[in-house]
């Protein structure tokens, strides 16, 4: 019990959680089923995979608007290779430039100190350019069965989508808790100068997290992409900001040095539960905006109070 | 006030203090660092509200909620960390939250009452410069200065005095007798003691968040006050057992800074304690800066031991060499404080805590801390707890225990002993002296010329950038220091 209180205190977003489970399973019957919770883990997944990555960047003081137009331009030039190459080749190239926007972005934040709000928002206008110069602005559809299979298909009765996410969520607790380079983007986060002076390659780990980013995102539009058997040059449009919201919702403070994946899993269900929620609720779309933008808004403030 | 008790998460902070203070007294508060002379003041200005306990103003009990309710109450103080906006001009930050209108502000009638202000108490600050741009002691005086306006019955200065120069001091000391015959009371937090016996008529001593005693400073003697804040007798304030050689282990030619140092030479001997002094802004803390590689910096040679080192552009060129540097601002160079112990500690020994080279292990990292919290008597409740929580001195040991465990060639400590306490002074200096013996190339840099004069062998003085004298042996006297510092020809 003394644990379960101490998990509770260490993660108020794990408490708000289990409150909107027990509110949303009163108020409609249809919520709490196996085939519903499967239902709202897929739909998340993909928040939670650039919410991870997101987390990574803001523990280490910095922020990355660019995932959303990153996830896009991944996506495009995924579909276009699908259309005539392997399937593996294309998972690489996409993987590949996700990682190269993230290293544009590290390196220019790390070598210039220009701020990485600034940055980015360059990013995430340049990566849509080349989204829409790229498509002509056409979506891409229609893959092979075995590519949709990322999206779509089972494994042990879950589907592939939350495998994934799982699998990217260990990866990335392994790293911020269990590794040197994780250890320094906490350190980076809490005090720059002081982390430099004590002999770290600050430059080399700021560029590290951005790249992280950069990669999530792409594996989070290698998903979409097979999950609707289509990409789309809008896609992603306030990826940036549902990933900020899980981060910042389950602990991580934007001035850096704080946050973790566990909190930030949390904070991502908590917006796929809202949302599954007021779908079932039959609340008109219009009104879930506000009612995330409120949540987040009362989430802080609870911790603020701790 | 009376049986004041705070409890932070891990440390009793104040634990039952009663605290008393006559209408026009000057009340001195001492005590080491983590003494809880801070906190008590923080729960009078209203800053944090006390676990148990009351505070009686007039014969009235009073509750402060908010640093507003205690000014309200006719209570102002002055913190240690100077609250000043940074961007704000000097007038616009004294008269911050009463500017002379609601809506417009009325630069110009703040600018000339800011004036009138500095000019009374003959401060040389202009209201209208940006904060940003004054050194630290003007913005103590501004600190100072913006307090007074208040009018309040009882002005509180948290180590008013650990920034300016003695002149100010004086004018300071004379603005305070001033107040106590207009019936004003002042406290006083300071660590200089003769300060104490100058200006105050009481002083109260904490110790380990408890109140030791309270006496009229005319009875109580130096020594016994000491004693009191420590817990102990100290016999020897500046130890000093090291054995210098004549060996040369590190040498310098040239270095230089752009603007800031102009081809500084010196050479280190083996056992030796090799002082850098001067005035602020003379280039005495960026030449340990330029050494280690946190600022760019050119030199013609440089040896260690013998070995030639080319280049250093960076603190992990410089490490790799075998120099390290205990930084000159803890809170902002020195320390993560947001993470706990153990995490600082292994930021920067990353071989001593990971297998594999990059993944953590955590048991080793733990065992680690347990052994460098013991070697260097770190006071904490435990490895885990965050830095911040520390006091003064106890964080200094962590910033020297980070590292000295990275087994140096050559230490350069800038101001290691700035706002500690007694205590942890002397631990200091036992440790300067102990690397000192061991082959360890120790450079002390210091404004507190008492310590420099007193631990130093050999003492290089520094003038706006330049190398002015260098003194050995019975040359090493603070007189000798001031007026090279000033640009004086030492004879």
């Amino acid at each position: 019990m003394k644990k379960v209180i101490g998990f509770m205190r260490k993660y108020p977003a794990f408490t708000g959680l289990v409150g909107l489970l027990i509110v949303l399973s009163i108020l409609s019957d249809r919520f709490m089923t196996v085939s519903n919770m499967l239902n709202v883990l897929r739909q998340a997944s993909i928040q939670a995979i650039l919410a991870f990555g997101m987390t990574v960047v803001i523990v280490s003081g910095g922020i990355d608007l660019s995932v959303g137009s990153v996830f896009a331009f991944s996506a495009v030039v995924l579909a276009s290779i699908l259309k005539s190459g392997s399937i593996f080749f294309a998972i690489v190239v996409a993987l590949v430039i996700g990682g190269a926007f993230g290293a544009f972005n590290g390196i220019i934040v790390a070598k210039t100190k220009i701020q990485p709000f600034i940055v980015t928002l360059a990013t995430m206008a340049i990566a849509r350019s080349f989204t829409l110069v790229y498509t002509n602005g056409m979506p891409i559809t229609g893959f092979s069965q075995s590519f949709r299979f990322i999206g779509r298909g089972e494994f042990l009765k879950v589907p592939m989508p939350v495998w994934i996410m799982f699998s990217v969520f260990v990866f990335t607790w392994y790293f911020l808790a269990k590794t040197k380079p994780g250890l320094y983007v906490y350190s980076i986060g809490g005090n720059e100068e002081a982390t430099r002076l004590s002999g770290v390659k600050v430059d080399r780990y700021k560029i590290l997290v951005y790249v992280i980013s950069g990669v999530f995102s792409a594996v989070g539009a290698i998903v979409l992409t097979a999950r609707l058997n289509s990409a789309q040059p809008i896609f992603g449009q306030g990826y940036e900001l549902d990933a900020i919201a899980a981060s910042v919702l389950g602990g991580a403070s934007l001035s850096g040095g704080k946050g973790g994946v566990v909190g930030t899993l949390f904070g991502a269900l908590i917006m796929g539960v809202i949302n599954n929620g007021l779908n079932l609720l039959n609340v008109s779309p219009f009104y879930q905006q506000a009612v995330k933008g409120f949540v987040i808004l009362a989430a802080v403030l609870m911790e603020r109070e701790q | 006030m009376e049986k004041i008790t705070k409890r932070f998460p891990g440390v009793v902070a104040l634990d039952g203090v009663d605290f008393d203070l006559k209408e026009a007294e000057i009340h001195a508060l001492v005590g080491e660092n983590g003494a809880g002379k801070s906190t008590l003041i923080k729960i009078l200005g209203g800053v944090h509200k006390p676990d148990a306990g009351t505070i009686t103003l007039n014969n009235r009990r009073v509750y402060f909620h908010s640093p507003l309710d205690a000014q309200l109450a006719g209570i102002s103080v002055i913190h240690q960390e100077l609250n000043l906006v940074e961007e704000l001009t000097v007038a616009e930050n004294m008269f911050l939250g009463r500017e002379k209108r609601w809506w417009f502000v009325d630069r110009k009638k703040m600018r000339q009452e800011a004036a009138s202000i500095m000019e009374k108490l003959k401060f040389h600050v202009n209201p209208s410069e940006v904060v940003k741009n004054l050194n630290v002691s003007e913005k103590q005086l501004v600190s100072i200065a913006k307090a007074l306006t208040y009018k309040a019955q009882i002005i509180v200065m948290d180590e008013p005095t650990a920034a300016i120069t003695k002149t100010e001091v004086d004018r300071l000391f004379k603005i305070m007798k001033d107040l106590k015959t207009h019936g004003v009371s002042v406290i006083f937090i300071s660590h200089r003691i003769e300060e104490i016996y100058e200006v105050a008529d009481r002083v109260t001593i904490l110790r380990d968040g408890k109140k030791i005693g309270t006496y009229d400073v005319g009875s109580v003697s130096k020594e016994d006050l000491i004693r009191m804040m420590v817990g102990r007798k100290i016999d020897d304030m500046y130890p000093k057992y090291n054995t210098p050689s004549s060996k040369v282990i590190f040498k310098v030619v040239n270095l230089r800074i752009p603007g800031k140092v102009h081809d500084v030479s010196f050479e280190v001997k083996r056992g030796e304690i090799f002082g850098i002094a001067g005035l602020v802004g003379s280039g005495k803390s960026e030449i340990a800066m330029g050494i280690f590689g946190a600022i760019r910096a050119h030199f013609d040679e440089m040896y260690l031991y013998g070995k030639q080192i080319s280049k250093i552009s960076t603190p992990v060129d410089a490490i790799q060499h075998g120099i390290v540097m205990i930084p000159e601002d803890r809170k902002s160079q020195g320390l993560v404080l947001i993470l706990d112990v153990l995490k600082n500690l292994s930021v920067a020994n990353p071989e001593k805590v990971t297998r594999a080279s990059f993944i953590l292990d955590w048991k080793r990292a733990k065992e680690f801390s347990l052994k460098a919290v013991e070697d260097f008597r770190i006071k904490v409740s435990s490895i885990q707890q965050l830095v911040k929580n520390l006091s003064g001195g106890n964080q200094q040991k962590v910033v020297l225990s980070k590292f000295l465990y990275k087994s140096p060639k050559l230490v350069l400590l800038v101001e290691p002993t700035r706002g500690i306490d007694v205590g942890a002074k002397v631990e200091v200096y036992h440790l300067i002296n102990r690397l000192a013996n061991s082959g360890v190339g120790v450079v002390f840099i210091s404004s507190e010329l008492p310590e420099v004069v007193s631990l130093c062998d050999t003492v290089l003085v520094m003038h706006r950038g330049r190398a002015m004298a260098l003194l050995t042996g019975s040359e090493v006297t603070q007189e000798n220091i001031l007026k090279a510092a000033a640009g004086v020809e030492v004879a």
